[in-house]
């Protein structure tokens, strides 16, 4: 459904978005993820006309977004969740929308009921919170009734019980054969309910492909429990074994339990747990992310 | 204020799946109407534009009323206190022309705006209409407020015979000035910028200029023009002045001259610049 082709945006020297060529494919969720500063806003922006790349192309079904006869009813977007007049009221921002795209009005009503916003309608988007703010921003997307969805952190500012909602509605609208392009912090979240994901970090492309396929590769940990684990740990290291403490246990990489055992037998050292602990998608996208993070913690 | 929260189960999710096409000529024609529409939707919308309304009509009752009383070291007409607060309500106008666009970046409207219709001389062309409407509403809206307070106040009516021209003359420098606002805060981008550096253009730099600068060449100022759309020769001008002074229709031309280069010089802008 939308192909990135070879996308490229610099600003100054410093290069945003790298030759990012990546498919999304109609009838599922594809998440879009990186650390902060990885070009991720930029390329959504990208997808849509607002930032014109340097280099690249962005096409739906073949058709560029500015080429399409109605972009609004073909993709609807969610960049900003704060980008409403806060003198307007929500039926009337709205009806702005609805009216710049050609939407019959009658959509204003059935968007903010499905959101769930129809008691706040004619109250000014001033004094909405941010998961209001976001709900309008959902409605706004959804007026023109598209067939792709293109949202960038849409859970942010929502309860759970928004994002719960949102993850069924996202799930459900693929399910009927949409497109969703989602970015998000919130791996766990999006690794629940996204088929694909498309990985980038300092603007380049890390990986797309299923959720599957990255969580397939994932390497096996050992967790180990001792009461002597500054032994454990010298005796780990002279063996060549990586190690992490983590909550009063560690967690050993590139290793077997079968040698733990071992290296814990020969220096008679008790070891209380010794388990093998399979790696959450979370840990292999940060570990995949991290060498290109502009700003890690410690 | 309680928050509503979504307690009922999502709607069916139905993406249309319908057939891609590709713009047309004509669909951008059909696309403007909308496009006026949806400009329109949001000036009438927000308090920004009420509330200018209201001090174009309040201020020109007011002043009007208040030389019409307090004045009275000379003879006062209708036909002539009539047109005293125009030259404020064209600056009123430049204002809201400003809000038009300039509201739209400051709260971030403008990336959808423009993400609904890519072909952005769509919207500079609702936008400028609306702008011109806005313009001509609040130059009404002036005038009646600034004839209404001379007949409260109750002057006699004067020479009428060059009021109908002075009302057509002092319509066109609101809407021009409307437009005007609309292309600086296309060029500007910033509400506050647009606005601050129009009042101290209009009211304190061109002062100055017409103190320093020959009558031949003052007479250019965006302003001087402007203002001087509703005069027909006579009035606080020294004969100097007179002498060179443009014709009105000379004096549109000026102000619709510099007009025209901020609104195209706003539109090359718009096309240019990635919007955030």
């Amino acid at each position: 459904m939308i192909t990135v082709t070879h996308l490229t945006k610099k600003y100054g020297d410093r290069l945003a978005v790298d030759d990012l060529t990546f498919p999304v494919a109609a009838g599922r969720v594809t998440g879009f993820v990186g650390p902060n500063g990885a070009g991720k806003s930029t390329t959504m922006r990208m997808m849509v006309g607002l930032t014109r790349p340097d280099r690249g192309d962005v096409r739906y079904s073949g058709i560029r977004y500015r080429d399409l006869r109605h972009p609004a009813r073909t993709v609807g977007a969610v960049l900003e969740a704060r980008s409403m007049h806060p003198g307007r009221t929500a039926r009337n921002h709205l009806r702005a929308a609805a009216a710049l795209s050609g939407i019959p009005t009658r959509r204003v009503e059935h968007v903010l009921a499905d959101v769930g916003l129809e008691t706040a309608a004619d109250k000014r988007t001033g004094t909405f919170s941010l998961g209001m703010r976001q709900r309008l921003a959902l409605a706004s997307a959804l007026l023109g009734e598209p067939q792709v969805l293109l949202l960038d952190e849409p859970s942010n500012g929502l309860d759970p019980d928004g994002i719960r909602w949102l993850r069924d509605y996202l799930a459900d609208f693929a399910t009927r054969g949409g497109t969703v392009f989602v970015s998000s912090h919130l791996i766990s979240e999006l690794s629940m309910f996204a088929h694909d994901l498309v990985v980038v970090g300092g603007g380049r492309l890390l990986a797309a492909e299923s959720v599957q396929a990255i969580t397939g590769r994932n390497d096996i940990d050992v967790r180990v429990e001792t009461p002597q684990p500054t032994e454990l740990l010298e005796h780990l290291a002279a063996a060549g074994i990586a190690a992490e403490v983590r909550a009063d246990r560690l967690i050993l990489r590139g290793t077997t339990r079968a040698a733990v055992s071992q290296i814990a037998f020969d220096n008679r050292i008790h070891v209380l747990e010794l388990t093998d602990v399979s790696r959450s998608l979370e840990d292999s996208l940060l570990d995949m992310t991290r060498p290109t993070a502009e700003f890690a913690s410690a | 204020m309680t928050t509503p929260h979504a307690t009922t189960m999502p709607s069916a999710a139905t993406p249309n799946l319908r057939h891609l096409e590709t713009r047309t000529p004509r669909g951008d024609a059909r696309a403007v109407a909308g496009a006026l529409e949806s400009e329109w939707i949001k000036a009438v919308t927000v308090r920004a534009t009420g509330t200018i309304l209201a001090l174009a009509l309040l201020g020109g009752l007011a002043v009007s009323w208040s030389v019409s009383t307090f004045v009275t070291d000379r003879v006062q007409y209708v036909a002539d206190v009539g047109f005293l607060w125009t030259g404020v309500t064209a600056m009123l106008a430049a204002i809201a022309g400003v809000l038009l666009f300039g509201s739209e970046v400051q709260h971030g409207t403008l990336a959808s705006t423009l993400a609904a219709r890519p072909a952005r001389w769509i919207i500079v062309l609702a936008k400028t209409l609306v702008a011109a409407t806005v313009g001509l509403v609040l130059g009404a809206a002036g005038l009646a407020a600034g004839f209404g307070g001379a007949v409260l106040a109750g002057l006699e009516a004067g020479d009428t015979s060059s009021v109908a021209t002075t009302i057509g003359w002092a319509l066109l420098y609101t809407t021009l000035s409307a437009v005007l606002g609309l292309g600086l805060s296309m060029v500007v981008r910033n509400s506050t910028a647009a606005i601050g550096g129009l009042l101290v253009w209009a009211f304190v730099v061109e002062n100055l200029f017409r103190l320093f600068l020959a009558d031949e060449i003052a007479r250019f100022l965006p302003f001087v023009a402007g203002n001087h759309l509703l005069s027909d020769g006579s009035g606080f001008e020294s004969a100097e002045a007179l002498a060179v002074a443009l014709t009105r229709p000379e004096n549109a031309l000026v102000f619709g001259g510099y007009t025209l280069v901020a609104l195209v010089l706003g539109t090359v802008l718009l096309y240019r610049r990635d919007t955030n």
